[in-house]
């Protein structure tokens, strides 16, 4: 069976400045999968890429067997790939059920919504009671809550995440995880940045390393946990 | 090497179009005038470029350099400042205090407006500042001429031969100018501010001096351009001088040749000047609207500017 | 001149700031639209609602239309005319990341219009005269004219609908969204060009109502239109780039500065006293004067 998620010799540049040399990666369907990499390793520009905010230079995404590289955004969200950017892009100035709206915006899934809308407040009651507040009045943790409820409610295939314990508190930060996993387990797939190696590397199936836009390891999550050279790289000084 | 080669292509050029008021004839016939309007144009689009082009600060108050310049030369010569028997006609000490005078308008509101404003918030607030000077000009009555402007004594134009060749120096002048400044340390600074403010101060670049420093010599050279064109209208006025046209021309000419590169406003200039005179010559009536389409045009289809499209 | 004022010379100019201050702010509503999705600022919009002008005034003069009712014929068609230049001319700038391009596109269709117009129909002022021209209201003792309180009745009406629109649709939503942060917009689905084209269109709705307001009440030529672009400008400021109420309100506050300015120290400072308050806004309030500082969570 072909991967959800296929990634093949992918280049991306900014100008002149290339981010990304041939990576290649494969999401298989219902897993998770992890992409670790220092600051400026060009873990956000796959991402970006893969959601259709960056052009590849050369190489191919295939979504579900087909390709998907070169589209447009609008065209990889209807097909089902959810892209929680790093520092979680919310309208703050918008109501928290207003983001929650602009998730389900597609038409594809604008006839969940409602259905949509009790699931994400059954998973984060706070935001049941903080609906008509301004995003940018909740708390790190709760805005969150409004990113990742943002993405339920456009009914990914795959959910990709950049980041998602950026600046937040470790009893949130495992809440968290938590919760990807719960998500996981009913049947999205997943993508995830992380800086917070050691969990990351808990939850997933699969990793990879990038290192200057290369992809420097890959292979089973519970093997990278494992190697000396991960945890001597990546580990030593975070956890 | 190439760079070596276009420079001294560009003197070669420099000292021919030097040459050309000695041709019999040439300083009276209608080329001649589009090359002084040319100069001119490269003067004023150069002098934005230094500033946009190079450090990213858009400026929208360029006219009220070029006004501050041609209204000075107006009042020292009208004033007789200098005494009666001082030829202000040309004179280089009057072109100097013009731009002079710019610059330290450019230093004042600079100043200021640098330290606080970013990006389009700058732009609005040179605007801002071009209007204020304008309605200062038009409401500053004996002392400023009001709405009517100052004449100076047009009874000592002989020919176009003075204004060719400073228009020609201001043009090719600046132009060397900021291709030396391109490659020197200054400008390697301004172009890191222009492409990423925090890392250029982290690396202990001064960005407010260097900003600051742009600015006025763009003002400097703005306001003898603008006393360059009061010496041939021989009538300063806010219509003709603090007209927002003298912001939106350069601003067209260095975008439309390549803003940020050192060849580009001269291209522009050449471009537009050949349009506007083109157009007023066969249509004077529609000028306007043909220069409007044109500028839409270019911008559909080179919006990188024309010295870009040549490289690719 | 001190000894002329009394409160009801106060009033009086107080009422016709607003009076012509509702008429900045429609043109800002509609700025502050455009920047919102586009980042740039439509410096062509004055000129937009002088060429909606110029329709009702044909409308009126050869159709025999009445300035009002041509509201429901030049909104609709100033809507769709917005669709189309963004459509035409700024569909493929807007993808660029330098402003510049678009921002010289909207100078370019400015210089365009406006010289057509005076290429056509002279640059002498026209104006508009109806029956209800010199009607005049009384409300607490002051004689209001009729047709500038329709002005100002057309400048609220449209900005309420459109802030109605902004609040109430996923559309507008999407707008809104769209505005404070487009990559993430895009991420849901939203397409970029979409919501630019709807906010060209409002914005040249706005244009065409703020046509209608300006055609019946004062006389107009091709070339005011970029003053007033200018003015929309500094009511932008003045409200907070970015705010549809507030631009409303910065284009009423306006008004009040330039009626009292004219009024206080002579005709001819108001505009420099109008681009003063302006730098000085620009410099101390960036966020405008009418907006509370956002306290970061
Ligand atoms: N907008 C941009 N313009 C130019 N270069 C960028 C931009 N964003 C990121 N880069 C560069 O691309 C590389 C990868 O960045 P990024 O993907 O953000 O890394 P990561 O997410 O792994 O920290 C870095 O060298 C960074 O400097
Ligand atoms: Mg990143």
């Amino acid at each position: 069976m072909n991967p959800l998620l296929e990634i093949r010799n992918l280049a991306v540049a900014y100008g002149d400045v290339q981010a990304l040399w041939d990576v290649s990666l494969n999401v298989e369907e219902g897993t998770i999968v992890s992409v670790l990499g220092a600051n400026g390793a060009g873990k956000s520009t796959l991402m970006r890429t893969i959601s259709g905010l960056m052009r590849p230079r050369s190489g191919e995404i295939l979504f579900e067997g087909k390709v998907f590289s070169g589209k447009r955004p609008q065209q990889i969200t209807a097909a089902g790939i959810c892209h929680v950017p790093e520092g979680r892009g919310l309208f703050s100035q918008l109501t928290v059920q207003e983001n929650l709206e602009l998730g389900a915006y597609l038409p594809s899934v604008r006839g969940y919504f409602a259905q949509s809308l009790e699931r994400v407040f059954e998973l984060f009651p706070k935001l049941k009671e903080r609906r008509h507040q301004q995003a940018n009045s909740l708390s790190g943790g709760e805005q969150q809550m409004v990113a990742i409820g943002r993405a339920i409610m456009a009914r990914p295939k795959l959910l990709i995440l950049d980041e998602p314990s950026l600046g937040l508190s470790p009893i949130i930060v495992r809440q968290m995880f938590e919760l990807i996993e719960a998500l996981n387990r009913q049947g999205v797939t997943i993508l995830i940045v992380e800086q917070n190696i050691r969990q990351a590397l808990k939850i997933a199936t699969r990793a990879y390393v990038l290192h200057t836009g290369r992809v420097a390891m890959e292979g089973r999550a519970e093997d990278l946990l494992a190697n000396p050279e991960i945890q001597k790289a990546y580990m030593g000084t975070l956890d | 090497m190439r760079e070596r080669i276009t420079v001294y292509l560009g003197g070669v050029v420099v000292l021919g179009l030097a040459m050309v008021p000695f041709v019999p004839g040439a300083p009276d016939s209608y080329l001649f005038y589009f090359l002084f309007l040319f100069f001119l144009h490269t003067a004023i689009a150069q002098s934005w470029n230094l500033v946009a082009g190079f450090t990213g600060q858009i400026s929208l108050g360029q006219h009220a350099f070029f006004g501050l310049g041609a209204y000075t030369t107006a009042l020292i010569w009208q004033r007789q400042l200098f005494g009666e028997s001082y030829g202000y006609y040309f004179d280089p000490l009057v072109l100097i205090l013009s731009g002079l005078v710019a610059g330290i308008f450019a230093l004042m509101v600079g100043f200021p407006l640098l330290a606080k404003l970013r990006g389009d918030y700058f732009a609005l607030g040179t605007l801002g500042f071009g209007e204020i000077i304008r309605v200062a000009f038009v409401k500053g009555g004996q002392f400023t001429g009001g709405p009517f402007g100052i004449i100076m004594p047009s009874s000592v134009y002989e020919t176009l031969r003075p204004h060719y060749w400073v228009g020609l120096a201001l043009a090719g002048g600046l132009t060397y100018m900021i291709h030396r400044i391109r490659r020197s340390h200054f400008g390697l600074a301004l172009i890191s501010v222009r492409d990423d403010e925090l890392a250029a101060s982290s690396h202990g670049i001064d960005i407010l001096k260097y900003k600051l420093i742009a600015f006025a010599l763009g003002a400097v050279f703005t306001g003898i351009a603008g006393s360059l064109y009061g010496h041939y209208l021989f009538h300063v006025s806010p219509d003709g001088f603090l007209n927002l046209n003298w912001t939106l021309y350069p601003i067209l000419m260095a975008v439309i040749g390549g803003s940020g590169t050192v060849l580009g406003p001269v291209v522009g200039a050449f471009a537009m000047t050949a349009v506007f005179t083109l157009a007023s010559v066969s249509y004077p009536e529609i000028h306007p609207i043909f220069s409007g389409a044109v500028i839409i045009l270019v911008m559909l289809f080179m919006p990188n500017g024309i010295m870009r499209l040549a490289k690719r | 001149m001190w000894q002329f004022l009394s409160l009801g010379l106060l009033a009086e100019l107080t009422v016709n700031g607003i009076l012509f201050g509702a008429m900045y702010g429609v043109a800002a509503v509609g700025l502050s639209l455009i920047f919102g999705t586009m980042r740039i600022i439509f410096i062509a919009q004055g000129t937009i609602i002088i060429l909606g002008a110029y329709l009702v005034y044909w409308l009126f003069t050869l159709g025999g239309i009445d300035p009002y009712l041509s509201l429901l014929l030049v909104v609709p068609a100033a809507f769709i005319a917005g669709a189309g230049v963004y459509q035409a001319l700024f569909r493929k700038a807007a993808a660029i990341s330098d402003k510049n391009t678009s921002l010289l596109i909207a100078v370019g269709l400015m210089f365009l219009v406006q010289n057509t117009m005076s290429y056509a129909w002279t640059p002498n002022p026209k104006s508009i005269v109806t029956g209800y021209t010199a009607l005049g209201v009384e409300i607490l003792n002051m004689r209001l004219s009729f047709t500038r309180l329709m002005s100002m009745v057309i400048a609220f009406a449209a900005t309420g609908a459109v802030v109605v629109f902004l609040r109430r649709t996923l559309v507008g939503k999407a707008v809104r969204a769209a505005s404070e942060n487009m990559q993430a917009a895009m991420l849901m689905g939203i397409d970029p060009h979409r919501v630019n084209a709807i906010a060209f269109a409002i914005g040249f709705a706005l244009a065409g109502a703020a046509g209608v307001a300006l055609a019946t009440t004062y006389p107009f030529d091709p070339y005011f239109g970029f003053v007033f672009a200018l003015k929309a400008l500094i009511a932008l400021a003045l409200g907070g780039i970015g705010n549809v109420v507030g631009a409303l309100v910065g284009g009423l506050a306006l008004g009040l500065i330039e009626s009292y300015s004219a009024f206080f120290i002579s005709g001819g400072w108001a505009d420099a006293i109008s681009y003063g308050v302006f730098l000085l806004v620009l410099m101390f309030r960036p966020e405008g004067l009418f907006v509370r500082s956002i306290k970061k969570a």
